[in-house]
């Protein structure tokens, strides 16, 4: 028994509003640099100069989207767990607030430095060493706070999704440290400490643990909290909750050498980590249905629960993304896949999927229960599922013909081993589809522009007495 | 590649100190795994696990929420 309601004056709700806040934002500007890239690469005339040009811009999407949006939700989230599940507030307020500033000021160096071209180059580890360390002191600030609120809990036991977020904290800590090791050369400029294919280990040994746990394992500890919670209903198995987070922990961090196949890396190693991927089935599919078996016997909740829906669909987007990831990472595919938009379309089946989906999910939990109202408007949130998922199938579609014929353009061969195509007749062959990939991502960003409104107006409708009747009535009901 | 004994032929002369340390570590983490399954699924187990199925449904028996879009 955990022994403690929402109600609970002492709990600091107020820095996971301000996160959860930030989150739906940056989800509009992580979509809206997205969407503008993608027309770019439909249309290359819309790289205006080189501060708007699609190379500085894309990191500028995917640390928007990935540490902008997903790193405030999984602090929103994490903080709001933390409490409710140790049935107690947060260890500091001081910290968490430091967490907060910090975290949106490295948000904003990112905004500047990106057009700017300051950039180590590194995927989804682009910023430069002065601010790769405010990372990882604000980090352990995030860490530190969440430790110590544990450290102090009232209940017994540690819920499952905080061994979760606590994972994620400590793989992401080390793993960003040894990845962000560079000799300084000027306060924008620094080169990695690692060269040659040793740079290109280190660099997907932390490229796919960002996905595996900053995308993964943080946001099932959203899962675990969220579904049970919305649903009214048990786990359906605690004890593969308990394998999902073992397995994912021992796992995960040998996988990065399924990025490398056919390159200067050892061929043992990409073995190696195409194996671990394919074992790694085993316990994502057992995380993903033991989700979907929590609503065993409840299916007809999805009719009218408009925040479980995006829950339990995004589980079917992470069982889907965590097949098709291992079978791209077996070499007799990976020489069809790699560098192809193959690999962008299996990204966003997991990115616009899963993480975006469970988390738009967890916010709608979170707004009305922090701000104790009900929803703005419940058929805007419906038309927000149905436009994302439309706009998320539109998109993974168009990148996957995209990318299977791209590769097999590329490797098709006439009877006396002449290429068949030229390059640029394979970009033009791409072109209807990015076209369309591009109406997708425009579809996802309508859809949080419409999530931004809803939020607004739930916020702004909370205070007045109408709102507290009918919060008042559905808790009568 | 002729035959599946080819295929899985190790030189183990050439292995370096590298490589064993791998190797064991791959192995050791094998070992931990099956433990983990076994430790897990074991029938005896299964109780101390599962009492916290409804772990966050639990500060809130009395008055389970049916606003904010759930249902009955």
């Amino acid at each position: 028994m955990v022994g403690n309601s929402a109600e609970n004056p002492n709990y600091n709700f107020g820095i996971v509003k301000a996160f959860a806040i930030c989150a739906v934002v940056y989800l509009i500007v992580g979509a809206l640099v997205g969407d503008l890239i993608a027309w770019q690469l439909s249309f290359p005339a819309l790289n205006f100069n080189e501060y708007l040009s699609f190379g500085r811009l894309r990191p500028l999407h995917t640390n928007a989207v990935i540490f902008a949006f997903g790193g405030c939700t999984l602090m929103a989230t994490a903080f709001y767990v933390v409490q409710r599940t140790c049935a107690i507030p947060l260890w500091s307020n001081g910290l968490a607030w430091f967490t907060f500033w910090g975290w949106n000021l490295i948000i904003v160096a990112a905004v500047i430095s990106f057009p700017m071209g300051w950039t180590q180059g590194k995927e989804y580890a682009e910023l430069e060493w002065p601010v790769d360390i405010a990372i990882a002191v604000v980090w352990l600030s995030y860490m530190f706070n969440f430790v110590m609120t544990i450290a102090n809990r009232k209940s017994s036991h540690i819920y499952v999704a905080n061994w979760f977020f606590l994972g994620m904290m400590v793989m992401i800590t080390y793993l960003h440290v040894v990845n962000s090791l560079a000799i300084p050369v000027t306060m924008t400029k620094s080169y990695s400490l690692f060269s040659g294919v040793q740079d290109a280990m280190i660099q997907w040994w932390w490229g796919h643990n960002a996905v595996g746990f900053f995308l993964t394992a943080g946001f099932l500890g959203i899962m675990y909290y969220f579904i049970p919670k919305q649903a009214n209903l048990p786990i359906f198995s605690y004890r593969l909750s308990v394998l999902h987070f073992w397995a994912l922990m021992f796992g995960y961090v040998w996988l990065g050498a399924h990025h490398l196949q056919y390159t200067a890396l050892p061929d043992w190693a990409g073995s190696l980590g195409a194996a671990v991927s394919i074992a790694m089935i085993i316990p994502s599919w057992g995380g993903a249905i033991n989700g979907l078996m929590t609503l065993s016997g409840a299916w007809h909740k999805l009719r009218d629960d408009y925040v479980l829906r995006f829950l339990v669909v995004s589980l079917a987007f992470y069982a889907m993304s965590t097949f098709e990831g291992p079978v791209m990472s077996l070499k007799t595919v990976n020489a069809l896949s790699h560098y192809t938009d193959w690999t962008i379309g299996h990204v966003h089946s997991g990115a616009l999927g899963w993480v975006a989906m469970v988390s738009i999910g967890a916010i709608y939990h979170l707004v009305t229960r922090l701000w104790k109202t009900e929803i703005h408007s419940v058929p805007l949130v419906n038309s927000h599922f149905w436009i994302h998922t439309i706009g998320t199938v539109i998109y993974i579609c168009a990148m996957w013909v995209s990318g299977i014929m791209q590769g097999l353009m590329w490797r098709a061969t006439d009877d006396y081993g002449n290429l068949v195509y030229t390059f640029a007749e394979t970009v033009v062959a791409m072109h209807p589809y990015y076209v369309l990939r591009s109406v997708g991502g425009l579809l996802v960003l309508l859809g949080a522009v419409i999530m931004l409104y809803n939020i607004v107006m739930t916020i702004r409708g909370a205070g007045q007495p109408k709102a507290a009747a009918q919060a008042a009535r559905a808790a009568r009901a | 590649m002729n035959s599946l004994s080819e295929y899985l032929h190790t030189d183990w002369e050439a292995m370096t100190r590298a490589d064993w340390t791998g190797l064991i570590i791959v192995l050791v983490l094998t070992a931990l795994m099956v433990v983990l399954y076994t430790w897990i699924f074991r029938p005896s187990n299964r109780e101390k696990f599962e009492q916290y199925r409804d772990f966050v449904n639990d500060d809130e028996d009395v008055k389970r929420e049916v606003g904010h879009g759930q249902t009955k």
